[in-house]
């Protein structure tokens, strides 16, 4: 009889009052913060096939190029410019901030990111609660940590580190102090260093950051956030911290992005935000006011520590704004537009970019990469992570065997490959060259609104020919020889 | 190098010594300069140059304060450059990077007891500038600013303030005429080498101050570079970057500031910057959206920006979507919002880097060299 009808949840929620309303909170799973237990990803997605074509002009082109040796997948140029960064391909490592899981495997993360010439974001909060330059904690390391180890590991001059500031960080001046920290100066002339603003989040667009602080953490923020209970009359384990969303309007936004331009002239400066309905707008401000590049979390990425009314009701599907994407390259072409929000492999990728996306950012596959060890799935699936044994069994695996680096590289390399293998069967051996013509779906309200074709439809009858593709990449070449800033 | 090495270095202008020997002693031990004449020299202009701008204020019935040192929030709006924190009794505290906004606070206050309401600092601020500035010549960490503010007032009003200001320091140095020509001639081998043209031997007041909008500016500067191919290249080996890009959309980066200085005899005033270019607390025209009533006063001959001043946004309700513009906490500035809730009305002000002020009227390659203790980005002196 009860078939269907949340009663748990209410059971929950009349027994444990708020405490219900926070999926961390109750499991004591400290990875759960990357939205394991509430995750429902958009099937429309699914609902998109890649469809090769028979006749190939792009696979003629390219073996002429390659001086007439037929094209396979490792012929495809996954390299490209994203938000003023050169960068070997398509894949950046969202901007992640402070989760002591995370942070904990964040150097190997930042290594492996370097030395493969692919850019990184740094997220909200690390240096407030790890520590700036000296670590607070012994095995977790500090802000300035994570960002030289990109540095020393890098490939020469590609790829570049993109780095968020929140409220609090803005109290300390986070940015401020990186524009004046000798350590950065060179990195900031040769500008591989982006600044990210925050205009919000997949899993909760339009609310601030959620996050469970102890009693003397508590105390010391009480001034700058809304914590409940009051830590000065209550005493008990944790205490929900939150954070109030920031204010934007039309104005303030651009404004904003103006003022970062003016005040860190050096700078690449990116805007990133969430599962927001007037996404167009925003897009068009971001662009109007020269920001380099935006990311678009859809509401299935950027879980954070999202209750798990949020996760279930809050924001638009990812597709909503991947769906502009490629109109509005055509608007703007200096903007580099980056989607990101439960992207797995290199179908989800391949898609992306097909619908116009510049590149895809990756969140949570780097964190359970990184953490890939014997019987981590038996772990994760059973559970046993809310078991406080086995939990620090897989951490103090991890600690030991120290591989999550080359865990983090074989993932990385899979979708590399796989995006290959993908993009070469479409004919194509250059991401530019993606568009709609190669995705079919099988569902009609999708290839009405993504004005992708329903794969029932007539085949195309307007193949492209050679001649055609000869002339497009030849203005292709020309336009890269053009200086992309012309500084005065 | 001794004592007499460098005195006969300096009396001599020998060229085989250029700045960079001078600037390397000065690091390793400064004091064998300071104890030279031209050092004490410059000091004693220094004095003069205080007891002149306190004089010409005092004479406009300007009254002086002394400025807080600390307080809950200090100026955010200086680029890039970081605030420095101090714990006070567990409240973070900025130490001034300008006290920009209790100028506003002290001026309306003595003007609402019937007095004038015009206020002025011998403030000493204190900025984490970027690295970059150590080379610009002219950007110190610790410095001393005189900061004015006056009610019921524009920012054309502050202009005035500032050129008859400034105009008092040339005549008031005439009676020091021999000990500013002595000064000048010692330094002006070295200021050559950084690109600054030579001043006059004499002191000759000048006559009314230009004002160009910062949109002419630019456009100057635009010209300016199709014209001379070579600024680029002479950018870059002076201070070592590459130079930013020029923009109507941004304030002047200090580079073209210094080309735009080098081609006045005069100094000058650039107004109307664009909203971006400054804090929340410059006001932006009713009439103009997008450009503020704000300005800057530019010593010529290349020795770049002295002054900065604005009317003051006052109405707390366009003050709070310009803090969300630079990403601030309203949260830190309830007392200062509350303030222009109740008592905000016109003001507008100015401030003058003394050092800056030193460094242009002793024809210095270095605005450091107006201090004995200074402090340089990234440079570790006494």
């Amino acid at each position: 009889m009860l078939d269907g009808y949340p009663y748990k949840q209410i059971i929950q929620k009349a027994r444990l009052g708020r405490k219900a309303i926070f999926p961390y909170r109750n499991t004591q799973n400290p990875l759960s913060v990357y939205g394991g237990s509430s995750l429902k990803n958009s099937s429309d997605i699914e609902k998109i096939v890649l469809a090769p074509p028979q006749f190939t002009p792009h696979r003629l082109a390219k073996s002429i190029d390659l001086i007439f040796r037929e094209p396979d997948y490792t012929d495809v140029d996954l390299r490209s410019v994203i938000g003023g960064f050169e960068t070997t391909g398509p894949f950046i490592q969202a901007s992640m901030g402070s989760p002591d899981v995370w942070n904990q495997v964040s150097l190997a993360s930042a290594r492996t990111f370097a030395s493969l010439g692919l850019i990184i974001g740094i997220g909200e909060n690390v240096a407030s609660t790890w520590g700036y330059d000296q670590r607070i904690k012994k095995q977790q390391p500090s802000f300035v940590e994570r960002i030289l180890t990109y540095f020393e590991a890098e490939q020469e001059g590609i790829g570049g580190v993109v780095i968020q500031q929140n409220e609090e960080d803005a109290t300390d001046e986070l940015w401020n102090r990186i524009y004046s920290d000798k350590r950065f100066d060179e990195f900031i002339q040769d500008g591989r260093i982006a600044f990210e603003i925050k205009g919000g989040q997949g899993a909760k667009a339009g609310l601030g950051g959620e996050k469970l602080v102890s009693r003397p953490q508590a105390l010391k923020m009480k001034e700058k956030y809304h914590i409940t209970p009051d830590p000065e009359t209550v005493e008990c384990d944790s205490y929900e911290r939150h954070s109030a969303p920031d204010i934007y309007t039309e104005d303030i936004l651009f404004n904003r992005i103006k003022k970062l331009k003016n005040d860190y002239p050096r700078l690449k400066i990116w805007f990133k935000t969430g599962a927001y309905r007037d996404i167009g707008e925003v897009i068009n401000i971001v662009a109007n006011a020269k920001s380099d590049a935006i990311t678009v979390d859809g509401r299935e990425g950027g879980t954070g520590m999202s209750p798990t009314v949020v996760m279930r009701t809050l924001g638009v599907p990812r597709l909503a704004s991947l769906n502009l994407f490629e109109l509005k390259k055509k608007q703007f072409p200096h903007l580099s537009l980056i989607t990101s929000g439960c992207i797995t492999d290199g179908g989800d990728v391949v898609k992306s970019l097909a619908l116009g996306a510049d590149a895809v950012a990756l969140g949570r596959p780097i964190v359970f990469s990184a953490y890939a060890y014997p019987f981590a799935e038996q772990v994760l699936s059973k559970g046993l992570l809310q078991n406080r044994l086995t939990a620090s069994f897989l951490f103090l695996t991890s600690r030991l065997l120290g591989r999550s680096e080359s865990y983090i590289k074989r993932y990385l390399e899979t979708i590399t490959l796989e995006s290959k293998m993908l993009i070469s069967s479409l004919g194509k051996y250059n991401i530019r060259d993606l568009g709609r013509e190669d995705l079919r779906t099988t569902d009609l309200t999708l290839s009405k609104y993504l004005k992708i074709k329903y794969f029932l439809d007539e085949p195309s009858s307007q193949t492209e020919n050679l001649q055609d593709v000869l002339i497009g990449s030849e203005m292709e070449n020309q336009n890269a020889n053009i200086p992309e800033s012309s500084s005065v | 190098m001794s004592c007499d090495t460098i005195k006969i270095m300096i009396m001599q202008n020998t060229s085989q010594s250029g700045l960079s020997e001078l600037e390397a002693l000065f690091k390793s031990d400064s004091f064998q300069l300071l104890q030279t004449k031209p050092f004490q020299q410059i000091y004693q202009i220094y004095s003069e140059i205080s007891k002149i701008i306190r004089g010409n204020l005092d004479s406009q019935e300007f009254l002086e304060f002394k400025p807080p040192l600390i307080g809950p929030v200090t100026d955010p709006g200086t680029r890039g450059s970081k605030q420095v924190e101090i714990d006070f009794y567990g409240k973070s505290y900025k130490f001034m990077s300008s006290a920009i906004l209790y100028k506003q606070y002290l001026a309306i206050s003595r003007k609402h007891s019937g007095y004038p309401g015009k206020i002025y600092f011998f403030a000493d601020n204190l900025r984490m500038e970027p690295l970059e500035t150590a080379s610009t010549d002219r950007h110190l960490s610790e410095f001393v600013q005189v900061d004015l503010e006056l009610v019921d007032a524009d920012h054309f009003d502050a202009m005035n303030v500032a050129e008859s200001l400034v105009k008092s320091i040339y005549s008031g140095l005439k009676p020091h005429s021999g000990l500013v020509s002595e000064v000048r001639d010692y330094f002006r081998p070295f200021s050559r080498e950084r690109g600054l043209i030579d001043l006059p031997t004499e002191i000759k007041v000048p006559s009314t101050f230009k004002k160009i909008t910062h949109e002419e500016a630019v456009e100057m500067l635009q010209v300016k570079l199709s014209e001379d191919k070579d600024v680029r290249g002479v950018i870059q080996r002076l201070f070592r970057i590459k130079p930013n890009k020029l923009s109507k959309e941004t304030e002047l980066h200090w580079e073209y500031e210094w080309l735009l200085s080098s081609m006045f005899k005069e100094p000058f005033f650039i107004h109307d910057y664009p909203r971006g270019a400054r804090g929340f607390y410059d006001r932006e025209y009713p009439q103009k959206p997008g450009y503020l009533m704000d300005f800057d006063l530019i010593f010529p001959y290349g020795y770049g920006e002295a002054i900065s001043g604005a009317a003051r946004e006052f109405d707390y309700k366009k003050v709070i979507p310009r803090m969300k513009e630079s990403g601030e906490n309203l949260k830190k500035y309830q007392w200062y919002l509350k303030f222009l809730q109740m008592h905000g009305e016109p003001t507008s002000g100015f401030g003058i880097g003394l050092e800056r002020t030193v460094r242009f009227f002793c024809g210095l390659p270095k605005v450091y060299f107006a201090l004995p203790y200074p402090k340089v980005p990234g440079m570790y002196n006494p």
